[in-house]
């Protein structure tokens, strides 16, 4: 290989990482939008999406595609549970004791998972078979265009779902106006309880589309939730499109840098990038700068 | 009203996206008198202290004290300088004692550091018994002495209002800006907050004061400006304000 | 703070709780029970230097394992590598991470809420990489081997007997300095920026100066409690400074009680016992974690030590048949 080829093989490998953390940090966007929460137990739902799908396809013999849809509404389900349990109650819900609940709540689903699946690695079979495409002297797994085509899919929905429904606007203006909302006779408490299956919906579907290229295991969740939500902070931390520039960004950085650096320093240059954001344009690279108020 | 310019804003501007809260603003604030700022809703002043006290940065145009630019200092820095707030929505430490906040704001009227109080040096021991002695001295002054060891939050909401003044009082200001103090109080605690205002005065200190009330603005104050859509648009003693037209027309919302 | 009067006074609390900890070593039966006794010790300073930063001034941190660990590193490579006395140890290890929290400090402390949360956490996390990548200076992932016992001007501390009280020392000086701070004008400012940061700073409070301050005071705290740990075990790893450890950390603050330095002791106590007394525990560890962190938030947000207090007084009020009263 060449090292054009190689880099466009980071490239590759970076775009489809990429557009995983940016459904990811869709997820902790979609929460964060609907109540300013910032859902630390995001990770945990794409690590249950994978192993959802695993058991539902050896326990249930589900055909993948079943089993992945399985999957996919048990998380939704596991996110209004985690809105009704542990958010509703909150009597004073301010952002420390938010963090921590909900930091409690991604170490109890990732306890309770090591007890159902052990701490063993599970695999997923690809999509549509493991043949490699040649592209310009660097290879795509067929599972790579699996991952883009269906992160497209969710982010046109999303995109359809926000504009042009009655809920999607509901959702939207409870977050910004949650009085007028209520004026208006929206049940805000139900649009959050929305946004909790959303963010669990789009979170498996991430753990889902990535788990026959990186298998899945119950810990998972931890690196690559809190990656997505670098990606949401990258991008503009609530912002619709914001989201998916971060990730990629994030993704061809890291890969780039594990290939050309050094692979052990690739989470570190994740967060290394994120802390320059924090401190340099913590409004992220498409987010407004805020108004200093009082 | 002849008396030394205390604070004054020249040309102070500052917008909110497209929206204008302040334009081109002159404020003079003098010594030894209450001053108030009046205008219907919207007309900025809640901007304006904020401008003034550093909380907001202004788009344009200076703020002086005593002749000193202090326009997009650092709030403490204003603050040490003399010039100290109480806010529309109170902003008490709510956990903390009676007496624990009215010695929070003799902060700058002494010096402990980390250092020294970690390890106790006698200094600090002797400050910290003055800085206490004090507070409890602007608590009897407002006529709080006797809840000195409740907790701020559990006080009733108009006790909440004098104690955020008498805590300002202890930050030793020149300038203390009242942000609508009288708003949620009833009569009978509005009549005791004007006398506390007439003997702030009193005391030295210079007070400039929002509010919506206008019976309390027009009883005490000795002059008043009012603002509308950042503007100002007219300003003088009680009486000349009252009959003013351009006042009328602003209140009334003519056109 | 309605406490028993005679802790009533910090400092009468102090006393008590110091000749508690000298005392203590009579009555255990089991030298295993002074090496969980000395764990303790050590995360209780962390603990209540993140309590200064938590629970008084209301900035979270998650990544303190990161100071813990360069603490313990910096002593552990100077110690394996150099031959260093840990006493010179100690005041690198000391000076370099006070130093390194007020440079990381002034950028990150200008962050509020999930910002600060997130900012603290990617520095952990980098740190941790960092002590798992060089591994010519800390073994890599599989750890530094090779510091020497703990000798502090000549004298050896080598049994868990004495390591017990060197330890307990520490956690009293700690305990003593930060009593003093709380209770000092610094310690008033902390919790008015908790309170109110607008209303501090226009009575004159440099808010980011005292928010960077107690940052760099925890961090020196965490170091100490990593020199204390590195000397102990002989030996360190990167796995026992992660974000796991951060959020255990956060845990004993918050369980114990935010803003309340004995809390945090308590907080400290609870967490490292727990799993060493109750073996069956141990495959459970991180679920019943996660349950107590919730329940605790939602149910007594003012820690287990207050909301067992305010529902015994509930209680009594119950009892006593007037429950209107307050």
């Amino acid at each position: 290989m060449t090292l054009s080829q190689q880099i466009l093989q980071y490239l590759i490998t970076g775009v489809t990482v990429g557009t995983i953390y940016a459904l990811i940090g869709m997820g902790f966007n979609i929460i964060y939008n609907s109540t300013e929460i910032i859902n630390f137990a995001q990770g945990e739902f794409v690590m249950l999406g994978g192993l959802l799908t695993v058991s539902s396809m050896r326990i249930l013999h589900l055909p993948l595609p079943f089993a992945a849809l399985v999957a996919v509404i048990g998380v939704a389900l596991i996110g209004t549970l985690l809105n009704v349990a542990a958010i509703r109650p909150v009597k004073d819900p301010n952002p420390i004791t938010l963090i921590i609940i909900t930091i409690g709540a991604s170490i109890f689903i990732r306890g309770v998972a090591s007890l159902i699946w052990g701490k063993d690695p599970y695999p997923i079979p690809a999509f549509s078979g493991e043949d490699p495409i040649q592209f310009f002297g660097a290879v795509i797994q067929p599972q790579s265009l699996w991952v883009m085509g269906v992160a497209l899919s969710i982010v046109l929905g999303f995109r359809q779902f926000f504009g042009k429904t009655i809920t999607g606007k509901a959702m939207i203006a409870s977050a910004f106006q949650p009085r007028a909302a209520r004026l208006v006779g929206i049940d805000t408490r139900f649009m959050v309880l929305i946004s909790f299956a959303l963010s669990g919906l789009v979170g498996a579907v991430a753990g889902i589309v990535i788990a026959p290229m990186s298998m899945t295991q119950y810990d998972i969740g931890v690196m690559i939730g809190l990656k997505g939500f670098c990606a949401a902070i990258i991008g503009g931390l609530g912002h619709f499109w914001g989201v998916v520039i971060g990730g990629i960004t994030l993704g061809i950085l890291e890969s780039l840098g594990a290939g050309l650096i050094s692979s052990g320093y690739k989470d570190a240059i994740a967060f290394g990038i994120l802390l320059l954001m924090l401190f340099f344009r913590p409004q992220g690279i498409l987010g407004k700068t805020k108004g200093d108020r009082v | 009203m002849n008396s030394p310019l205390l604070m004054n804003t020249r040309n102070l501007s500052r917008d909110f996206g497209g929206v204008r809260a302040l334009r081109d603003l002159d404020l003079d604030v003098r010594q030894g008198l209450i001053q108030a700022v009046i205008g219907p809703n919207g007309a900025g002043k809640t901007t304006l202290f904020n401008v003034i006290s550093g909380v907001i940065v202004p788009t344009g145009g200076s703020v002086f004290f005593r002749g000193e630019e202090i326009t997009g200092l650092p709030t403490h820095k204003i603050a040490q300088k003399g010039l100290t707030r109480t806010f529309q929505n109170l902003q008490l430490f709510a956990d903390m004692t009676v007496l624990e906040n009215v010695m929070v704001g003799m902060h700058c009227m002494s010096k402990g550091g980390f250092f020294a109080s970690a390890f106790k040096a006698p200094w600090v021991i002797a400050e910290e018994r003055r800085v206490r002695d004090e507070s409890m001295e602007w608590l009897r002054f407002v006529g709080m002495e006797d809840h000195s060891a409740t907790v701020a939050g559990s006080l009733p909401f108009g006790s909440q209002r004098i104690l955020e003044m008498a805590r300002g009082l202890a930050s030793n200001p020149e300038l203390l800006m009242l942000d609508e103090p009288a708003a949620g109080l009833n009569s009978r605690e509005t009549g005791d907050l004007a006398r506390l205002i007439i003997r702030i005065k009193e005391s030295g200190v210079s007070v400039l004061l929002v509010e919506h009330d206008m019976e309390l603005v027009m009883s005490i104050s000795d002059h008043v400006t009012v603002i509308d859509q950042g503007h100002k648009i007219a300003e003088g003693d009680p009486e000349t304000v009252r009959s003013d037209e351009k006042v009328l027309k602003a209140y009334l919302g003519e056109e | 703070m309605r406490f028993p009067p005679f802790v009533r006074s910090p400092y009468a609390g102090f006393l008590l709780f110091s000749g508690m900890l000298a005392v203590l070593p009579l009555l255990l039966t089991n030298d295993y029970y002074l090496n969980v006794l000395i764990f303790i010790g050590i995360h209780a300073i962390i603990a209540i230097g993140l309590d200064l930063l938590l629970g008084y001034t209301g900035q979270i941190s998650l990544g303190h394992a990161a100071f813990f660990g360069l603490g313990a590193y910096i002593t552990g490579v100077l110690s394996a590598k150099a031959s260093w006395p840990p006493i010179a140890g100690l005041v690198v290890a000391l000076v370099g991470v006070g130093i390194l929290a007020y440079v990381i400090g002034i950028p990150t402390l200008k962050l509020h809420g999930h910002y600060l949360a997130m900012a603290t956490l990617g520095f952990g996390i980098i740190v941790q990489i960092f002590f798992k990548e060089l591994d010519f200076l800390t073994g890599g992932p599989s750890g530094l081997v090779g510091i020497e016992d703990m000798v502090i001007f000549g004298y050896e501390f080598d049994s868990d007997l004495k390591y017990y009280y060197l330890v307990c020392v520490s956690l009293a000086l700690t305990l003593l300095l930060s009593i003093n701070v709380v209770q000092s004008r610094v310690g008033r400012a902390l919790r008015a920026i908790h309170g109110s940061e607008v209303a501090s700073s226009v009575l004159g409070v440099n808010v980011s100066r005292y928010k960077v301050g107690i940052f760099v005071l925890s961090a020196v705290y965490a170091a100490f409690a990593g020199w204390l740990y590195s000397h102990y075990m002989t030996f360190v790893s990167p796995s026992s400074f992660d974000f796991m450890f951060s959020i255990k950390l956060v845990t004993m603050v918050v369980i114990g009680s935010l803003g309340s330095i004995w809390g945090a002791i308590f907080g400290a106590a609870l967490l490292t016992s727990l799993p060493e007394f109750l073996y069956v525990f141990e495959k459970y560890e991180t679920t019943v974690f996660g349950l107590i962190l919730i329940t605790v938030m939602i149910f007594m947000p003012k820690g287990l030590l207050r909301g067992v207090e305010d529902a015994v007084l509930a209680g009594v009020r119950v009892v006593r048949g007037k429950g209107d009263d307050k």
